[in-house]
């Protein structure tokens, strides 16, 4: 088992002290990457839930610089401590409360560099405090209120002078200058020599605030997320949800910028090392720059998170296609990319550019790429993008075909298709599973059998001229076709027309058979496996999970289920679907370890209704399942079965945080190995009471899956799930009273051993 | 790790569909790239083109009872002789260019000095029209001639008298060559459908070997390696191999009309002898030059000519390629020639005569300049400038987000794929509208200009068509106060009903075609 797909961008990341390394919060460890390669060296285990942030204890002398201490907080209530060069865990703090975050850099206090002064803002004002010192009597602290007429986003303190900078919502950046000399002034007489003249020239302050003058830039066209001085005070650095990030020269207002940063910026971090920063950047990536030429040095990325689409486009997303033999995942990018992440080893590979368009962070999303899929070897992509019509005019529909190139491995663009079906948009885009054939299907009534042509021709030196056409083109009834697949062995392509399934020749582009029909339109075909059976998937008012016999061209069996995502295995006759819990069942839960979950991954044989597992995730509302292919070096135990059809299974939540392990249970140790990575979403791998909903699981399956899953689990406490769900949906008690007898008696004899 | 795309992206317009064979051939490319020139108004039928061997290559054409030297360079008329009493039927430059034989139709060939144009030899002895004379390739003092009195004669220049008449042909001789590898054997092509091979040294006055193309014969040539003959008649052109006994090795039938001449092109990089490969040119009454590539047995290119052609000729330095026409007409495909190339051979020529440069003294301008033309060595490490991204006008006003002016920038550029290109991208900026409301009447009427020019090319129709409503809708009182703009709006009104009368006829059509393709694709 393996998770990733973590977010480096929720908290602050902190650099080391010689600036040679990044402690970036990821979940619930804390990562460490190297500045000078960007890439991971180690990382800091041991919370149990996610860490919100990490300081590292500064050094006091050039000589404690290789000193790696730091300090981690967490929401599971600890604060830990610890040698990061190690690493190695060296104090634990118990709160017992969650901790959201740590001063020095919290989310909206700050505190000036030289400990004088804190700061919060609050809607309009800015409060602050000045820390006594310690030697002074005074037990009350005062406090200053400086005005503004627009809500502030964020503050900053200049490292030696008394200036504060604060941004606002609506992108300007105010400077206060000298704020507090009357306040916090240690004499009162001057104070009120002083407050005399100052009510003629005190240029830009508002009302008594007490500040010497107040100073507006206006650059920024949305909020301003990021303020900071640079550490000799000389500048300002300002960023928001433009990705520029703009440099103010703190003495003339003038201005420098480093633009097409490609994201809104979320956080700035100085490191001890006055050429080194960094920038967190809202698509989970960190930035490493360097310092008085704004050059990005490097970049740390993480997965893609997913992003916002206009109306339209909502429910024919799916956003990420895997390849089934490298374990490698595409994601849909919010500046028209394509992001190749890999599972195995967690970090992105590469990305491909789709659309060659400059992406603007604050704009209105007006280009999306919609669709990806890949071919089952991986070595062919196809992508959709749209570009949505401003009042009705200017709408187009792209399709593109890549090929992967054969020494980079990187995908590069082989055709393009203008409107491949007409101005009508694609819902299914697939790879026939051994030719270089592909299908895409419209909602404007046809598909198109695509084909590539790999010609070589000799022109004194031989150019390859490879492209795709146009092969046939078929329609139903001038129904939308809104799904897609082909067989296992190429032989039969499924075309989901609304709510009937077209069956049909690819050679010879001929109707073969209609099958149907389902009661809402189909968005989902998939053949299970090698198998005859095809499972299609309907969603709105009256979902539906069916699987049709290609034998008897009939429906062989069907759940009332919302399902999210199906994955059918390669070879074996099982698939896998996500399912989404009813919101009935969901409210009944009480119980905090099942609170947020709303899913469960149900894993069939396609000749049998019973599920052979299950699993109940969170976050599973525009989630994926998909099988892969096992990658032997990254899980040792694989090694020594020598069984090349190892097939684990991968689930990505909504967050993009993803788990891989074994479906089929029969690796307890494997399971049991992945215990101690206190996973968000599994920490307990438990059966879920999907028979407890359903009533449908039989006695003899439960036990099975008990046998596999127990052992790896100390912590499972069935008798909070039992009773959950709906209660006309639960089976009668006496059948429920005697199985949770049962389960608290093994919970006794666990606490006894 | 993936880099940010921190460099600005310009617009680009949409791709536009490849052709699925690649029309240019780097070999089409090539005789593409000859820039045609016309030289009109010859009085009649061009009927021959010679090339002189050296250079600068002038080349003769000859036409009704005149022959003209044109210059190379300027594609002018240099000098000509006019002093035939019939029409001229050939000409041939001898080896070293100093003389040109031409024979007339009625049975008399000319020698002439190419610079004076005095006649200096006049060969009388075909008692009908001679169609044929040429000079041998390395032989200065004989000339082969051949006419429609069925004879092909061998003569002595100097003495103007013939040596040999060679008997053979049963109708009038065409046409005829010299190997380019030997100065006593020569072909000649008759109506009789023959091509006969002549080898002077034979005293019996006999054809050495003997080919039947099967139409009577327009032209022959020798191929350069001097093993091949290429012949024209009918509308074929094949080629034979003389080593190999007269086997036919080709037959290129791709010409409609007769082919009435053939000449040897050769093609490839300009720079590098060694590169270009030999073709056989030939042009037809049907228009058309094709090239012929016979070591792959392939026409590389075909081009075609708005009159029927009678004659090619193909300069020696692959400079030029000229072609006569029925009409009089000589089209001149000439290649750019590489002035650098002349001028730096000039200055060598000079830089002989001065053997030490001059020494550079802060009092020149080039003082300062020295040493910036340089040329990196072998082992130098270069530091290259960052190669500067090139921006249009348009892109750099989109990177600073002044759509409006992007807009009016583009239309003034006249590219419509650009225009079309801003205007997508501002659609997707959710600008355009703003755009054209902001646009005052001036740039209005560029807008609708270009709108009345390209909303009915299918390519943009379909955001032109929207659009074009919409300025209308949005700046209908502005149209209205101004003449100017009335005056586009009914060009584009012409334009639309223009478009949608072809559309309807296009749907009769439609309407006819559909049930024949019913009925066939039932069978």
């Amino acid at each position: 088992m393996k998770t990733g797909g973590k977010s480096y961008v929720s908290s602050p990341p902190a650099f080391s002290n010689d600036g040679k390394r990044l402690l970036v919060c990821t979940g619930n460890t804390v990562s460490i990457f190297s500045t000078s390669t960007g890439l991971q060296i180690a990382s800091l285990e041991g919370h149990t839930a996610p860490v919100t942030s990490v300081i590292v204890v500064p050094a006091s002398s050039p000589a404690s610089k290789i000193l790696c201490y730091c300090w981690t907080a967490s929401l599971d209530g600890s604060i830990r401590h610890w040698d990061f060069s190690v690493p190695d865990l060296m104090k634990k703090v118990d709160i017992k409360m969650p901790i959201f975050s740590m001063t020095p850099k919290p989310e909206f206090v700050a505190v000036s560099s030289v400990g004088k002064f804190i700061g919060i803002r609050n809607k309009r004002k800015l409060h602050i405090w000045m820390v006594p010192e310690k030697d002074s009597g005074r037990s009350v602290s005062k406090k200053i209120a400086l005005h503004h007429t627009k809500n502030l986003t964020v503050l900053a303190f200049h490292p030696s002078k008394r200036i504060v900078a604060a941004g606002d919502v609506t992108g300007r950046i105010l400077v206060w200058r000298g704020f507090g000399y009357q306040t916090f002034s240690v004499s009162d007489e001057l104070v009120s020599g002083r407050l005399v003249d100052k009510e003629e020239e005190r240029p830009g302050v508002r009302g008594n605030d007490d500040a010497d003058s107040c100073s507006t830039w206006h650059w920024h066209s949305a909020e301003v997320n990021v303020l900071f001085f640079s550490s000799d005070g000389a500048y300002l650095y300002s960023g928001g949800k433009e990705g520029v990030l703009v440099v103010w020269q703190l003495d003339t207002g003038k201005k420098k910028f480093l633009p097409r940063i490609g994201s809104p910026l979320l956080y700035y971090t100085d490191s001890p090392d006055p050429t080194l920063s960094s920038i967190s950047c809202a698509d989970n990536q960190i930035h490493i720059l360097k310092m008085p030429s704004m050059e990005i040095l490097k970049s740390i990325s993480g997965i893609k998170l997913p992003h916002s689409l206009p109306g339209i486009y909502e429910g024919l997303y799916s956003g990420f296609a895997f390849d089934y033999s490298s374990g490698l995942v595409a994601l849909c990018t919010e500046n028209y990319g394509i992001q190749f992440y890999s599972l195995f080893n967690d970090r992105g590979i590469y990305e491909v550019q789709v659309c060659e368009r400059n992406h603007q962070p604050a704009d209105e999303i007006t280009v999306v790429v919609t669709f990806v899929a890949l071919s089952q070897d991986g070595s062919m992509m196809s992508t959709v993008e749209a570009k949505l019509p401003e009042e009705g005019i200017g709408g187009l529909v792209c399709l593109k075909f890549w090929a992967l190139g054969s020494e980079n491995k990187k995908f590069s663009l082989s055709t393009v298709i203008y409107e491949p079906h007409r101005d009508a948009g694609i819902s299914a885009v697939a790879f026939h599973p051994t030719r270089n054939v592909a299908v895409s299907s419209s909602y404007g009534g046809d598909f198109k059998l695509w084909v590539c042509n790999d010609e070589i021709q000799e022109k004194g030196l031989m150019l390859q001229n490879s492209g795709w056409a146009c092969l046939a083109v078929g329609a139903y009834k001038k129904k939308p076709m809104t799904a897609a697949a082909f067989s296992c062995d190429g032989s039969v392509l499924a075309v989901a027309a609304e709510t009937v399934i077209t069956l049909w020749d690819p050679n010879k582009n001929v109707l073969v058979a209609v099958i149907g029909e389902t009661l809402t339109p189909i968005v989902t075909l998939s053949f299970a496996g090698n198998s005859e059976y095809l499972v299609s998937v309907s969603r709105g008012s009256k979902p539906q999970l069916s699987i049709w016999s290609m034998s008897k061209l009939s429906l062989s069996w069907s759940y009332k289920l919302h399902i999210e995502a199906v994955a059918c295995a390669v070879n074996l006759s099982s698939f896998a679907v996500l399912a989404l819990l009813p919101e009935s069942s969901i409210c009944m839960e009480s119980e905090p370890s099942f609170q947020g979950r709303d899913g469960i991954i149900l894993v069939f044989n396609a000749m049998d209704p019973v599920p052979v597992s299950t699993w109940s995730v969170k976050k599973a509302k525009g989630g994926g399942v998909a099988f892969l292919q096992g990658y032997t070096s990254s899980l040792k135990q694989n090694n020594s079965d020598g069984n090349a059809q190892q097939e684990l299974l991968v689930y990505i939540n909504s967050d993009r945080e993803y788990i891989l392990f074994d479906p089929y249970g029969n690796e307890a140790n494997e399971l049991g190995m992945s215990q101690q990575d206190g996973l968000v979403e599994f920490e307990e791998t438990e059966k879920f009471g999907y028979a407890s909903i359903y009533g449908e699981l039989p006695k003899l399956n439960l036990t099975r899956n008990q046998t596999s899953l127990v052992p790896s689990v100390p912590s499972e406490r069935p008798w909070e799930s039992i009773f959950s769900g709906s209660s006309h949906n639960l089976p009668p008690l006496t059948k429920l009273c005697s199985a949770f007898l049962e389960s608290l008696m093994e919970k006794r004899t666990a606490v006894v051993e | 790790m993936a880099e940010p795309s921190s460099s600005f992206k310009p617009v680009k317009p949409k791709l536009k569909p490849k052709p699925r064979t690649p029309k240019q051939t780097p070999e089409s490319k090539y005789w593409s790239s000859f820039k045609t020139h016309q030289i009109p108004n010859l009085i009649s039928s061009v009927t021959s083109i010679n090339f002189s061997p050296t250079t600068p290559h002038p080349f003769a054409a000859t036409y009704s009872t005149s022959l003209t030297l044109f210059s190379p360079q300027t594609l002018s008329p240099s000098s000509t002789i006019s002093s035939f009493s019939d029409v001229v039927s050939s000409a041939s430059f001898r080896c070293d260019g100093l003389l040109i034989a031409a024979s007339d139709l009625s049975g008399l060939i000319k020698v002439f000095d190419v610079k004076t144009r005095t006649p200096l030899r006049k060969l009388r002895s075909h008692t009908r029209p001679v169609r044929f004379v040429k000079y041998p390739v390395h032989d200065k003092l004989h000339l082969v001639s051949g006419g429609d009195d069925a004879l092909v004669k061998y003569w002595d220049v100097a003495t103007e008298t013939p040596i040999l008449e060679l008997q053979g042909h049963k109708d009038y001789v065409r046409s005829g060559d010299f190997s380019p590898v030997s100065h006593e054997l020569c072909v000649t092509g008759s109506y009789d459908h023959t091509v006969k091979l002549w080898d002077v040294r034979v005293a019996d006055s006999k054809s050495v070997m003997e080919v039947n193309h099967g139409k009577p014969v327009e032209d022959v040539i020798f191929l350069p390696s001097g093993g091949l003959v290429a012949t024209a008649g009918g509308n074929t052109v094949k080629i034979w191999d003389l080593i190999g006994g007269g086997r036919m090795v080709f037959s290129m039938e791709s010409h409609t009309k007769t082919v009435t001449s053939i000449c040897v092109g050769r093609a490839g990089k300009v720079s590098g002898e060694e590169g270009r490969e030999n073709r056989v040119l030939s042009v037809g009454l049907d228009g058309y030059m094709k090239v012929f590539d016979y070591g792959r047995m392939k026409i590389t290119h075909s081009m075609r000519f708005p009159a029927p052609l009678m004659s090619i000729g193909f300069s020696p330095d692959c400079g030029m390629r000229v072609i006569g026409s029925s009409n009089g007409v000589l089209y001149v495909g000439k290649k750019k020639t590489k002035e650098e190339n002349v001028e730096s051979g000039v200055r060598s020529f000079w830089s002989l005569g001065q053997e030490e440069r001059r020494v550079m003294r802060p009092s020149y301008f080039r003082y300062f300049q020295r040493g910036q033309g340089e040329k990196p060595k072998e082992g130098d490490y270069v530091v290259m400038r960052p190669k500067k991204l090139k921006l249009a006008e348009h892109d750099k006003l989109l990177k600073k987000f002044r759509h409006k002016e992007a807009l009016v920038s583009v239309l003034d550029g006249k590219n419509p794929e650009n225009v079309v290109a801003v205007m997508e991208e501002l659609v997707a900026r959710r600008k355009l509208f703003k755009c054209v409301e902001n646009l005052n009447n001036e740039e209005l009427g560029l807008l609708l200009m270009f709108l009345h020019k390209y909303t009915t090319v299918p390519r943009y129709s379909s955001l032109l068509m929207g659009l074009t409503k919409k300025v209308l809708e949005m700046r209908i009182e502005d149209i209205r106060g101004s003449e100017a703009l009335k005056d586009q709006i009914r060009n584009l009104k012409r334009s639309v009903e223009e478009e949608i009368r072809i559309q309807h006829s296009l749907q009769e059509i439609q309407g006819i075609i559909s049930p024949l393709l019913r009925i066939a694709g039932r069978r």
